[in-house]
């Protein structure tokens, strides 16, 4: 037949057409203002991330946890040795607010993957399988769902005494994957009854790779969208729950330092140490929330300003 | 002096990559209870050229250059109220989906008083209410169905009620934009039939637009093809259709297979038609042309007459 | 079964297809759907999408299966690739029956019948390049090692036309025309060389220039690899172009089936006269005759469950005989099969009896 004998077509060099779509969606992200500054704070609070562990290098007092300035033995306000001063045992609170930047980061990051990809696994699953399966994992969802996730923390915190920041990761994880689940199975239901699933079927493909071969894709920008938001809450939760006095007692984390401003009585005596991490919260969550919105716009034309 | 004259009409998008000349020099006339068929493939402009005269251009698209004169009256030089004024009472359209043209939370016979109500405010409900049941008994609708949600209707059912909804307000000029592509054959025959039938009785100008050349031919009087955003050859039906002269449209009619004659093999265009964007040099079907000369490429064709209502935008006639 | 000589006015020269056993068979298929009932409760009303249907496909012939939207045509052509099951009857193919087919047997049976789809913008996956879809059923069907994948994408990348295939191969969905689309998706079909290609309206929702071009490739695709190929069409014409048989189905049943040219010239169902009626024609379409088989407007008859479902539309039906008794699905003389009484120049019901009364009209 012909088609056998035309193999000995000279291979192309293989282009990346995912790259040119990449290019493609960039230069929509880019247009967006709202994503341009969420991406400009973003990356500073990477730098402050990464940054963070420097200072215990210079000095050992600069240790956001342990270090004490010998000189300093209470609040200071900012000066040359401490730039954003100290706390009430002479820490320094810049150190301490880079320690916090990688501490949010890791939570926010580590909470809102294993939702999503709780959440996403679970929908896929219950919309492409249907029935009983869908029924089951639907309700649990919604069991999970009507729970609100801080206050529930809250008393297993109360029950178990101080958590540790891997088990608070974890719990938002758990708490936060039904809303992700549910958007995730509409999408596949309605992906399910477009021909091209039907043209999968019929080419052969077993189910495991309908689902994974030809419906994740289409569901993971959806996917990623929301990771944005769940990354926001999951800061939230965990500095709430710091803030409360749940939090992980080692880690220095933003809420932490707030709780401290407040447990110790600064929290009209000493700005230096109250506003910045109360700033970087509202930044940080912010900038996760405008790189969202911009996605959105890069992944539904219909939003796209049509004039541009 | 005819009922609806568009004069050298153009029609521009702004788009990311610069302005897209949807519809380019385009001119035509319509006289009371006249058809005129606008044939062409899609994104030919014939649609674009439907919005403009109902004033319906979307936000980045506007109109370039020539005019419409509608009974003598310029409609460029009117402004946005009084367009909106003219638009459903002069010029009413029978959109492509007919099927979302109907808002389907409202009963239908009360979307058709609403839309007489907006326009003749001096009109008491009852008397409008009474005129939907002279359109209905007009379209063909069961009387008794006015009080159904459209999704109650079938297919057919919503199409006659849109063609009800245009003609209550008397318009002089139909807009039909692909009104049957979502029907069956036998329902699409019904319609067409009685939409001939009702615009001999009213005297009704229409402009009918359809990719299928097939229907054109049984519905309108006189004939235009579009093509990439220009009108390529217009007269009447027995002419454009008798005698092609457009490459294009031969080109067109040869891709078409009919049901009666001898079984002869389709000709199918080969290629895309060109993107409308930016400057562009010659003749626009150049590329795909089966008999391109070399001039073709250099100097955009003038519309030539070739018969006493014939004219053909190709230097090769 | 008589040899039909195509007519002297017939420039095509398509040779039909010899007379072998048939591809696929159907056997009396019948699939019926359960609409959903009110919120209320109470079971909704049962649809028949088919209803003892029986179909060949000889090898290599392009049969042509008309009907209006609803009339079922979809649904035979889904149950023909698998996508659906039929309530009763079987499915033969190549003289086994596959109507229950699991596991390895169904893998077999997927490589051999392969289907189109009507809308280009829906049937390929939005998140794949060309390449990767046109490559699927390779992959699944294992047919080629890996290393040879890329080469006959684009050797049947080529073959439907679409050159440079490099060009295309690399491309998504979304940056090609519509027909350029369906024709990813008839080289999608036709990479494993299957023996049957359903083809469910491909030309419908494309531009006449693109219609024909596909067209052209459904019949080169027949003439190389001896494909058989069932088009689902509401388009008479369409069908009279491409098809060497034509079955003319009316909501669920089988009303006419026979050669191309006999059922477009000589129509002796009232349904395909009455379609042939509605199509519109233009060019030299004057020796079509009329027929006016249509009742307008239609009977408001009650007696449909065992009579001929045509019945409410036809202008010729014998009012007591039509209403209730189903006719049965025959061949005539001539070898064409039909499901009506009056077929063949049997007396016309007449006036005297189209005023006799009866009941629930």
């Amino acid at each position: 037949m012909s088609a056998k004998d035309q193999i000995t077509v000279p291979t192309p060099p293989r282009r990346n057409p995912w790259r040119e779509r990449l290019l493609d969606n960039w230069r929509v992200f880019h247009q967006n203002p709202l994503g341009r500054i969420g991406l400009i704070l973003l990356v500073v609070f990477a730098v402050m991330a990464m940054v963070s562990v420097v200072p215990p290098l210079i000095d050992p007092m600069y240790h956001p946890m342990t270090g004490v300035d010998p000189e300093v033995m209470q609040s200071s306000a900012p000066s040359w040795r401490h730039w954003l001063g100290t706390d009430f045992m002479g820490r320094d609170i810049l150190s301490q607010l880079l320690a916090g930047t990688r501490v949010a980061f890791m939570v926010g990051v580590s909470a809102a993957f294993m939702s999503i990809a709780l959440g996403v696994s679970v929908g896929m699953v219950s919309g492409y399988l249907g029935g009983w399966t869908d029924i089951i994992l639907m309700r649990l969802s919604e069991i999970i769902m009507v729970m609100p996730t801080l206050l529930v923390v809250l008393m297993l915190a109360a029950l178990f005494g101080k958590l540790g920041i891997w088990t608070i990761v974890l719990m938002i994880a758990f708490f936060r994957w039904p809303g992700v689940a549910r958007v995730i199975r509409a999408q596949t239901l309605s992906l399910k009854g477009r021909p091209f699933i039907d043209a999968a079927r019929v080419a052969g493909a077993s189910h495991t790779r309908i689902v994974f071969r030809h419906i994740m894709p289409n569901v993971l920008p959806l996917a990623f969208l929301y990771m944005t938001f769940r990354v926001t809450g999951a800061i939230i939760i965990e500095a709430a729950l710091a803030f409360l006095g749940f939090g992980d007692p080692g880690t220095v984390s933003w809420g932490m330092m707030l709780q401290w401003v407040w447990k110790t009585g600064h929290m009209f005596q000493a700005p230096w140490w109250l506003l910045p991490p109360g700033l970087c919260i509202s930044l940080l969550t912010l900038s996760f929330y405008m790189l969202g919105r911009a996605m959105d716009e890069v992944l539904d034309p219909r939003l796209r300003d049509q004039s541009r | 002096m005819a009922l609806l004259e568009v004069n050298h009409l153009s029609i521009g998008y702004q788009t990311a990559k610069g302005l897209l000349r949807a519809v380019d020099d385009v001119s035509f006339a319509v006289d009371a209870g006249q058809s005129l068929g606008l044939v062409g493939e899609s994104g030919c402009g014939k649609t674009t050229i439907g919005m403009a005269l109902m004033g319906l251009l979307p936000p980045n698209g506007s109109i370039v250059g020539g005019n419409v004169v509608l009974d003598g009256q310029d409609l460029s030089g009117l402004d946005e109220a009084d367009l909106r004024q003219r638009r459903w009472r002069d010029i009413a359209m029978i959109f492509q989906a007919a099927m979302n043209a109907l808002n389907p939370v409202q009963r239908v016979g009360e979307q058709i008083v609403e839309a007489i109500l907006t326009h003749k405010p001096e009109l008491e409900r009852e008397e409008a209410l009474h005129q939907v049941e002279g359109l209905y008994q007009l379209v063909g609708l069961p009387v008794g169905r006015m009080h159904d949600f459209p999704h109650q209707y079938s297919g057919g059912m919503k199409q006659r009620a849109v063609i009800a909804m245009a003609l209550a307000l008397n318009p002089k000029v139909i807009i039909a934009d692909e009104p049957t592509t979502a029907l069956d054959v036998i329902v699409q025959d019904q319609i067409l039939k009685e939409t001939k039938e009702l615009q001999k009785e009213f005297n009704i100008a229409i402009i009918f637009i359809s990719h299928d050349i097939s229907i054109v031919s049984e519905v309108c009087e006189m004939i235009g093809v579009m093509y990439a955003g220009q009108m390529v050859e217009r007269g009447t039906t027995r002419e454009v259709l008798g005698q092609p002269r457009h490459p294009y449209t031969q080109a067109l009619l040869n891709s078409f297979p009919a049901l009666g004659g001898p079984r002869r093999p389709l000709r199918p265009i080969p290629g895309e038609p060109p993107l409308l964007i930016g400057r562009r040099f010659g003749c626009r079907f150049c590329d795909r042309c089966p008999v391109p000369a070399s001039s073709c490429k250099l100097e955009p064709p003038e519309l030539v007459q070739v018969g006493e209502t014939h004219f053909v935008r190709c230097d090769n006639v | 079964m008589s040899e039909q000589t195509p007519p002297q006015t017939d420039q095509l020269q398509r040779t039909p297809p010899p007379l072998t056993a048939p591809v696929m068979e159907l056997v009396g298929i019948s699939k019926h759907y359960q609409s959903r009932g009110s919120i209320f409760g109470g079971a909704g009303e049962r649809v028949t999408a088919l209803n003892q249907v029986s179909l060949d496909f000889r090898r290599g012939e392009i049969f042509g299966l008309v009907g209006e939207s609803g009339s079922g045509k979809t649904t035979c052509g889904r149950l023909m690739v698998g996508l659906e099951r039929a309530d009763a009857g079987q499915l033969v193919l190549e003289g086994r029956e596959i109507t229950a087919l699991r596991g390895k047997d169904l893998k077999d049976f997927r490589r051999k019948v392969q289907i189109i789809f009507q809308d280009p913008y829906q049937s390929l996956n939005p998140q794949l390049s060309i390449l990767d879809s046109v490559a699927e059923p390779l992959i699944t069907s294992q047919a080629c090692p890996a290393s040879e994948r890329e080469g006959r994408v684009l050797a049947t990348l080529k073959a439907v036309g679409l050159s440079p295939a490099e060009d295309f191969a690399y491309r998504f969905p979304h940056q090609l025309s519509g027909g350029q689309r369906q024709r990813v998706a008839i080289a999608r079909a036709m990479i494993i060389e299957p023996r049957l290609l359903v083809a469910d309206e491909p030309t419908s929702m494309l531009d006449a220039s693109y219609s024909a071009q596909i067209f052209d490739i459904l019949l080169q695709v027949r003439e190389k690899f001896g494909t058989t190929i069932a088009l689902i069409t509401h388009s008479l014409a369409a069908a009279r172009y491409l098809c060497d048989r034509i079955a003319v189905i009316y909501r669920g049943h089988l009303m006419e089936l026979g050669q191309a040219e006999q059922v477009i010239n000589r129509p002796r169902h009232p349904y395909t006269q009455a379609l042939i009626d509605a199509t519109p024609k233009f060019g030299d379409c004057g020796d079509v005759p009329r027929y006016n088989a249509l009742l307008q407007p239609e009977r408001q008859a009650t007696t449909e469950e065992a009579g001929c479902v045509f019945f409410r539309r036809c202008a010729r039906a014998h009012l007591t005989r039509c209403s209730r008794q189903a006719p049965t699905w025959r061949r005539l003389e001539d070898g064409d099969m039909v499901a009506c009484h009056y077929a063949d120049g049997a007396p016309d019901p007449g006036p005297e009896i189209e005023s006799c009364p009866v009941p629930g009209l």
